[in-house]
């Protein structure tokens, strides 16, 4: 690790002064230890490690505020555990709040008190990312999309060859040429997005969701300007980062003059974009909906009809902890699923109690910590083997990726799916250009 | 450095398992990276995979994109998963002896 500097350290603690709100001050100062989150953890319940728990990772943010803005911090650190922002400080701040958390915010609905344990474990993540610590994998994660417009730096022309291919796919299975998948199209009522691993490699759910707007009548486009759903500066914590990505969709729905904006099936990029990029840019934003959302509207006003018998194997399904926990939706999903599959089975616990895949906060992208990573995958694959579903359907693409690799990794024999695949497979559809 | 040991060899590899220096790949280093993933033997559709992806990252310094593994093997898409259980990036990609792209994967 690069050695801590003076202009390190005081970049680091100017996150506790520019905060306009004393939301971060007051979270760091309630912590009564009482200790409920650590059952909540994934880290702590699968490796008994204590210095895992939750109130743990509040509390190392929170030594560190202490040492630099209390008089018993300053006259008297030792005596109240309060620490210098030093090298052994940042690293342990580095291992336990980029390295044991997927800030799945489980440990703050089970909080006695509400502390908001993963906001402070992101504004924990800010100042080491103000300090030049964030793990080099996330970070490459977060340049290719500043510097390419898209998180996996793919080129314009190839996204085009991949959307062109996957017209051509889904003209062959409607039967019917005039289906399309438009792009740069202005003036339509739904600007779409997409997660970038969805063209890179797995576009399956793209032509998925292009058969759900085709049998809805939707008049939608995607952008080849700006189609990436994600914002890895959510997880590195820089929010200028933030800023940058979260304004380009705002400019792209003007420039694009769509009715709403629709988020791909992506946990942290619904958060981010619905709830954190209008504080990250400091405007309101347009209509903005996930499109588990729109497809629960779909079959609630009839735009859809789908045949449940089309699919007879048991399904569970995964609640993203950022759409469910840190969005808000957790009905649509259901509501989707009752309506397009002969058998839901719900894992145990589920919705707002569900523990996350494993794979969120940024675990994914950070190969450093992937050991730990499949070690707290193991909670998720028990929770999937006590269930008798042969689907996993769940609406983030982050999720879909862990849950494929808990999947051989734990030989469950199961499929996972997202949302609109499973829409898309419910739907019977006459061509419509020969009506 | 992690390693990772397999049939008496050693390799260096990033946190997820991609070799942490590509540029020692070999027939033989794919082999042996396929058999961990479970992938008893790799028939000649592996090898076209991994071909193409190893040839388009000596070109262009990253991962091609799925439409261009299906374009130029032929193959279909569901057959390329089918190939390779864990995904054409933690599966094919690492075979072919690639750094881990960035993103969701």
């Amino acid at each position: 690790m690069e050695k801590v500097t003076k202009d390190k350290i005081k970049a680091g603690l100017e996150v506790f002064r520019q905060l306009h709100d004393s939301k971060l001050l007051t979270h760091l100062n309630s912590c009564v230890h009482c200790g409920l989150c650590a059952d909540s953890c994934l880290y702590y319940l699968t490796m008994k490690d204590e210095r895992m728990i939750p109130a743990n990772k509040v509390d190392v943010v929170a030594s560190v505020y202490r040492r630099y803005h209390t008089l018993a911090g300053r006259l008297a650190p030792r005596l109240v555990n309060a620490r210098e922002l030093d090298d052994a400080t940042v690293e342990e701040m580095v291992d336990l709040l980029f390295g044991a958390c997927t800030m799945c915010g489980r440990c703050v609905r089970h909080c006695s008190i509400g502390v908001d344990i993963e906001y402070v474990v992101r504004m924990g993540r800010k100042i080491l990312s103000d300090m030049g610590y964030v793990p080099a994998s996330l970070q490459a994660t977060v340049n290719a999309a500043l510097e390419t417009g898209n998180n996996m730096a793919i080129p314009d022309e190839e996204f085009l060859d991949t959307i062109e291919w996957m017209e051509e796919e889904l003209q062959d299975e409607l039967e019917d040429p005039q289906a399309e998948i438009p792009v740069n199209q202005p003036g339509k009522n739904v600007l779409y997005t997409l997660n970038p691993r969805e063209p890179k490699f797995f576009p399956l759910s793209i032509s998925a969701m292009a058969k759900v707007f085709y049998a809805a009548g939707e008049s939608w486009s995607l952008s080849t300007t700006m189609y990436d759903v994600t914002n890895y500066a959510y997880f590195s914590g820089n929010e200028e980062h933030g800023a940058t990505i979260g304004q380009r969709i705002h400019e792209e729905m003007e420039k694009m003059q769509a009715g709403k904006l629709v988020l791909a099936e992506c946990g942290h990029g619904y958060r981010a974009n619905r709830w954190e990029a209008p504080n990250y840019v400091k405007k309101a934003f347009p209509e903005t909906v996930s499109s588990v959302e729109l497809m629960a509207a779909y079959l609630r006003e009839g735009k859809i009809t789908p045949d449940k018998s089309l699919t007879e194997e048991v399904v569970t399904l995964h609640d993203p902890c950022n759409l469910v926990r840190g969005g808000g939706i957790w009905h649509e999903q259901r509501y989707i699923l009752n309506r397009c599959v002969q058998h839901f089975e719900e894992m145990s616990p589920h919705g707002l109690d569900n523990f996350c895949c494993g794979g969120g906060g940024g675990q994914l992208a950070m190969g450093e910590y992937n050991d730990r990573r499949l070690k707290i995958a193991e909670i998720k694959a028990e929770q999937i083997r006590k269930t008798v579903a042969k689907i996993v359907a769940t609406p983030c693409h982050n999720c879909v990726d862990q849950l494929s690799q808990i999947n051989v990794d734990f030989k469950l024999n199961v499929q996972i799916k997202t949302i609109a695949e499973i829409v898309a497979d419910s739907l019977v559809i006459e061509p419509k250009s020969q009506k | 450095m992690p390693t990772i040991e397999i049939e008496g060899h050693t390799f260096e590899v990033d946190g997820d398992g991609f070799l942490a220096n590509p540029e020692i790949w070999n027939d033989e280093v794919a082999k042996l990276i396929a058999k961990y993933d479970g992938i008893e033997e790799m028939t000649d559709k592996h090898w076209d995979v991994v071909k193409i992806i190893r040839e388009n990252y000596e070109e262009k310094g990253m991962a091609p994109m799925i439409r261009v593994i299906c374009k130029k093997t032929g193959l279909k898409l569901r057959e390329i998963y089918q190939l390779f259980p864990l995904g054409p990036a933690r599966g094919a990609c690492r075979v072919a002896g690639l750094p881990k792209p960035d993103g969701c994967v």
